[in-house]
């Protein structure tokens, strides 16, 4: 059967997407010996867990061509090891009990099979006590996920936490914001583990994101709010119905710079290396997870 | 210049919107929009007819909405607006296209409210002469932003009674309308969100949208335009369901 063609623009965006992140990884390293004390965890630390979730996810799916995968475990590679190979998040957990993004960062290292034993029993201790510190809705089911990717196994009421989001009261939809739409998309990539579980769905939010994401694509890529589109575009293919729309598609794409870089907005683009992976490696993690799943989707659909 | 070519100078958006504040007052008071009385008031008489042809058939909301009765005076009044601006009737542009439309709405209501008291739902008159293929004003609702913007323009049809093949070609796509409409909200396009909301109102049973918290949220929002306030009056009337 006929492959749709907006599927060789997504495999076109994540493979120039991921051959950029690799390229650029050695820019995401530590500065120096980093401790589980970080001081500005979202400089390095969560990049870096966020590019093994680019990774993973390549891993896991497997559409792309040899030189992705490659890439991939390269790039996860050189994330577990700037992570001294899961020490780093097992003495952040032990230093700080209560923190949920040792788990949330382990979870696509534990995915794509670098597994650290003695955080594994960390996390499955503060598991079972529930320490785990109070979170917005949409992150406790990004700490729900976590658990259930790394095999931790508790009885979270998924209803329940669905409904707290934003998302699960499918409120009227013009009430949403760039923030809020960050929520919503978030809440769906971890409903569905990333698209592998469509039916993590409720009915009735598939329904209202098949109603609605053409607008907030529309309205965010009319202000160049390319990391918002991307993430949008995951949610698309994340639909039990996926959604993979051939003109959201090339305007996506039709941003993507020829090294691969996606621009996260439309401000300038800076011409110092640095300055450009710190900018716009979100943007090429979200480009990587898109394309990558919206192609699986269309593949298996297809099937 | 000849008449028509002067309609859209500011002085007819002025007179225009000064019209559109005179038919909300009515709405409010419950009483007709005196369109005879609003053109004894213009200090240009020309400028007040064409605010009359700008206006179009929201100058009959209050009979339509709230049953109020159309003087005769009233009468002589919009049928003087079209003598001194003729009606579109070979429309080329998209423009014209949505003109004509408006112009078809307009007379087709002045002519069934100028003959006696509403008929039934469902009774209206044969649909003749029409502008064209409502595609050819709309375009495919596929492209919904467009399409939604097109049928804004035509908002003026969205009034009880003002039936036809406009208002049904815009009743078969009830999302593509949410859609529009939720763009327009989130764009802060108020003008064009508070037009769609007289459609979402309308077509309250069909389309996935709550008219009556769409159109508090526009109140709320939307500032206090006398064209956009006419449209959320309208709005408000069309989702009681009167």
């Amino acid at each position: 059967m006929a492959v749709d063609p907006v599927a060789g623009t997504a495999h076109e965006v994540a493979a120039r997407a991921i051959t950029w992140l690799h390229a650029n990884r050695a820019l995401g390293a530590f500065a120096d010996n980093a401790t589980a004390d970080l001081d500005d965890p979202n400089s390095v630390y969560k990049p870096l867990g966020e590019a093994a979730l680019a990774a993973s996810l390549v891993l896991r799916e497997g559409v792309t061509g040899g030189t992705q995968l490659r890439q991939a475990r390269e790039l996860l590679d050189f994330c577990w090891d700037e992570l001294r190979r899961g020490d780093l998040l097992y003495e952040r957990q032990l230093r700080h009990t209560m923190l949920t993004d040792p788990l949330e960062c382990y979870a696509p290292f534990a995915r794509a099979g670098r597994r650290h034993h003695a955080l594994e029993e960390v996390l499955a201790h503060t598991s079972a006590v529930d320490a785990i510190t109070e979170l917005v809705p949409n992150r406790r089911l990004a700490v729900a996920n976590g658990h259930r990717v790394v095999g931790i196994p508790r009885d979270d009421d998924w209803d329940a936490l669905t409904r707290a989001t934003w998302l699960g009261s499918t409120p009227a939809p013009w009430a949403i914001d760039w923030f809020t739409a960050y929520c919503a998309t978030h809440t769906v990539f971890h409903l569905t583990d990333w698209g592998a579980r469509p039916h993590g769905l409720p009915e009735h939010v598939a329904d209202y994101l098949a109603a609605w994401l053409p607008v907030w694509v529309d309205v965010w890529a009319e202000a160049c709010q390319w990391d918002l589109v991307g993430e949008l575009l995951i949610v698309g293919a994340c639909l039990p119905e996926p959604r993979v729309d051939a003109a959201e598609w090339e305007a996506f794409a039709a941003v993507q710079h020829a090294d691969g870089l996606v621009p996260r907005d439309g401000e300038p683009v800076a011409e110092d290396p640095s300055e450009r992976f710190r900018d716009h490696q979100h943007t090429a993690v979200v480009a990587t997870v898109a394309g990558t799943v919206a192609l699986s989707r269309l593949l298996g659909s297809d099937a | 210049m000849t008449a028509e070519n002067r309609v859209g100078r500011p002085s007819y958006a002025d007179a225009a919107a000064a019209l559109a504040g005179h038919v909300l007052e009515a709405l409010g008071e419950g009483s007709p929009a005196h369109v005879a009385g609003f053109l004894d008031s213009c200090a240009e008489h020309v400028a007040g007819l064409g605010a009359v042809r700008l206006v179009g058939a929201d100058v009959f909301a209050p009979q339509l909405l709230l049953g109020s009765p159309l003087e005769t005076r009233d009468v002589d009044a919009v049928a003087d607006a079209f003598d001194a601006f003729p009606p579109v009737h070979r429309p080329a542009t998209r423009e014209q296209h949505v003109m004509a439309w408006r112009d078809w709405t307009t007379t087709r209501l002045l002519t069934r409210l100028a003959d006696g008291p509403s008929p039934a739902p469902g009774t209206a008159q044969p649909v003749a002469d029409t502008p064209g293929d409502p595609v050819d004003v709309l375009g495919p609702a596929e492209q919904w932003q467009r399409w939604s913007v097109a049928v804004a323009q035509l908002s003026m049809l969205a009034l009880p009674g003002a039936d036809g093949p406009v208002v049904e070609a815009v009743s078969g796509e009830p999302l593509a309308l949410a859609r529009g409409t939720t763009r327009a909200v989130l764009r802060r396009d108020h003008a064009t969100a508070a037009r769609l909301a007289r459609w979402v109102a309308l077509l309250r049973d069909i389309v996935p949208l709550d008219p009556v918290a769409l159109v508090e949220h526009l109140r709320l929002h939307a500032g206090n335009d006398a064209r956009l306030l006419l449209d959320l009056a309208v709005a408000r009337h069309l989702a009681k369901g009167t």
